[in-house]
């Protein structure tokens, strides 16, 4: 039996079981599909497990955040407050933003992928002495790839989903399809353990251990993600 | 190349100088080749910086990963001031960065395209003879012109460097590339700093090493470093920690492999003679060197133990191979210097008792989380102390 951990959507942690620990599964699929809100649905997850959870985000910020989840009905303000969160917020640096760091709190930027795997690896150092049982997102990485050569980035990813995996996260990376050449995207699934694709109406497992390729219905509702 | 040891100029770096024999021969090239998530930027800014400042260089920064102004920003973290020297043009940046973010490039020369940085860095190497030039980052040209081209690049920049009598320091961060090309590019340079990291699990320390050097010979001289704000590159002795439960013979084990260990102990009138300071020592063994810390093994000392797991880049964990009643205590001792997270190697010492158990029968017993290397021990007689030393220095360093 592999063990897993609930992704926070119901239908689809009652079919798989969760997402098997320890691994790195790639969301992917066109642009309003529900990416970014399968991120909140884990990470409401891992607030509702009192998981740690480190949160790479590239297209809006920690406030941001806090507001997307809130129109769920998600509340994670009290997370925030324990530390549970761990935020590299590379949004806030591509616009020139400069605050005081602290150390679950960092800001970091697009184009300078050495810097965000550094303060990655920082913030393992920190998670590490508390648990080794964490989880992970990295919410999207299409915008690393825009600012960033493709090939470069792949080797980025890798290097990433070691970092994670090797600290014991479970983590969970999006990407908007048709976003990178097509070998890109295929070096990129092969960086992962896990694929899931989103299509608007259709949710696909391309690949997860010990599961048939699998499709499944699905729908945005006011409770996010609804399976089934 | 001239083998000289004066008329080098200082990299400014602690230790570095000394590897280097007393610094470059001007002209010449240095490859910072750094593991992903260990600085190597706070290597070419302190040279850089301090060359400025006590030296008098002038100086480019050529970048394609960061802004302007967040080198500008950088340099200010660690305290060094690029401003004035922008203001005073005794600095300039090569902004390659700013056009393909879609904002004012900020610097005497903008590379509007990653394929003209040879052509544009080239030039304005004269512009700082007798100085500095810092390129960052190698990896996003690799990735970006091609193999082939970055390195035409960098022996173009090179030969100017050296008609200028300029120094070039390269930062590259080593992705997964592969290990035939990383070797062709240490080939092309005068010298190579390798950056590298001493992790278990996680990444905790920091070491660098001179890897390659084409006017001094090279050690195997590993240096460990941490990153300061302000104050940049600075060096430290390891720590290695000696724990484990009382009476496990701790203090013999620290003698026996630090001969000068001082004990800052207090005799106490109890059945046997216990610490109740710390054993103090340092090591120097096949090129490594390190202090060593034996700490108390009474509950009442546990205050100690976190404090001083934090600072230790190993440890040995001492129990007493005749008595698994004080496993639980070794395993309680493990966790509370927080050495989950760093190698630990088990010393089954007094091994040449008849009753002693055998590194199986121990590991049994603990029942540890992990693989965790248990050597047999006789602190007294000074048997197995090499294969102790050999086993925790392997997993620091990986060697």
């Amino acid at each position: 039996m592999i063990p897993k951990i609930a992704s926070g959507i119901s239908g689809l942690d009652e079919l798989t079981g969760g997402l098997p620990d320890n691994t790195m599964t790639l969301v992917y699929g066109p642009p309003k599909t529900g990416k970014s809100i399968f991120c909140y649905q884990f990470l409401r997850q891992s607030v509702a497990e009192d998981d740690l959870c480190m949160y790479l985000m590239t297209d809006y910020n920690l406030s941001q955040l806090e507001a997307q989840m809130m129109a769920f009905d998600w509340f994670i303000a009290e997370y925030i407050a324990k530390k549970k969160l761990y935020v590299i917020d590379t949004a806030s640096g591509s616009v020139g933003a400069t605050q005081k760091e602290m150390k679950n709190m960092m800001i970091s930027f697009p184009q300078n992928p050495t810097d965000i795997v550094s303060k990655v690896i920082q913030e393992l150092q920190s998670i590490y002495q508390e648990t080794q049982r964490f989880r992970s997102v990295l919410d999207s990485s299409t915008t690393l790839f825009a600012f960033n050569s493709p090939i470069l980035m792949i080797r980025v990813l890798k290097s990433y989903t070691m970092r994670i995996k090797m600290a014991g996260g479970t983590g969970i990376i999006t990407y908007t399809e048709g976003a990178a050449e097509p070998q890109i995207e295929t070096m990129l699934k092969a960086t992962v353990d896990n694929i899931i694709h989103l299509d608007g109406e259709e949710m696909t497992i391309e690949a997860m251990a010990g599961l048939k390729h699998t499709d499944i219905g699905y729908q945005i509702t006011d409770a996010g993600i609804a399976v089934g | 190349m001239a083998v000289t040891t004066d008329g080098l100029r200082k990299t400014h770096i602690p230790m570095l100088d000394e590897l280097l024999g007393g610094g470059m021969p001007e002209g010449t090239s240095i490859l910072f080749t750094a593991m992903p998530g260990v600085a190597s930027d706070v290597f070419g800014y302190q040279i850089a910086a301090e060359r400025m400042k006590n030296d008098g260089d002038l100086c480019l920064i050529y970048t394609n990963t960061k802004a302007p102004v967040e080198i500008e920003h950088t340099f200010q973290r660690y305290g060094w001031d690029l401003r004035k020297s922008l203001d005073t043009e005794r600095a300039f940046f090569i902004d390659s960065i700013s056009p393909m973010m879609g904002v004012p490039a900020i610097g005497k020369y903008v590379v509007n395209d990653l394929k003209d940085s040879e052509n544009v860095v080239k030039n304005a190497i004269p512009d700082v003879a007798g100085g500095t030039a810092v390129i960052e980052d190698v990896a996003t040209l690799l990735d970006t012109i091609g193999v082939d081209q970055t390195f035409d690049l960098i022996r173009q920049l090179n030969e100017a460097a050296r008609a200028n009598d300029v120094n070039i320091l390269y930062l590259f961060t080593r992705w997964n590339y592969e290990e035939a090309m990383i070797e062709r590019l240490s080939g092309i340079v005068d010298c190579e700093v390798k950056l590298f990291s001493i992790e278990e699990k996680v990444i905790y320390r920091q070491v660098f090493a001179v890897a390659k050097s084409n006017w001094v010979k090279t050690s195997k001289i590993k240096i460990f470093f941490e990153v300061m704000e302000p104050g940049g590159v600075r060096v430290f002795i390891p720590k290695v920690l000696v724990t484990g439960p009382y009476n496990a013979g701790k203090t013999t084990f620290t003698h026996a492999i630090a001969p000068n260990t001082v004990s800052v102990e207090r005799q106490t009138y109890e059945l046997f003679p216990t610490t109740v300071g710390l054993d103090i020592g340092h090591i120097d063994y096949k090129g490594f060197s390190a202090d060593v810390f034996g700490t108390p093994g009474q509950e009442r000392f546990d205050l100690l133990l976190e404090p001083l797991g934090r600072e230790a880049i190993g440890t040995f964990i001492v129990v007493d191979s005749t008595k698994p009643e004080t496993f639980v205590r070794a395993k309680e001792m493990i966790r509370m210097c927080r050495t989950e997270a760093i190698p630990k190697v088990i010393i089954a010492n007094k091994s040449d008792l008849p009753n002693a158990l055998s590194p199986e029968e121990i590991n049994k017993k603990m029942a540890l989380w992990e693989d965790v290397s248990i050597v047999p021990v006789s602190a007294m007689n000074k048997d197995g102390l090499d294969q102790a030393l050999d086993t925790l220095f392997n997993l620091i360093y990986r060697v």
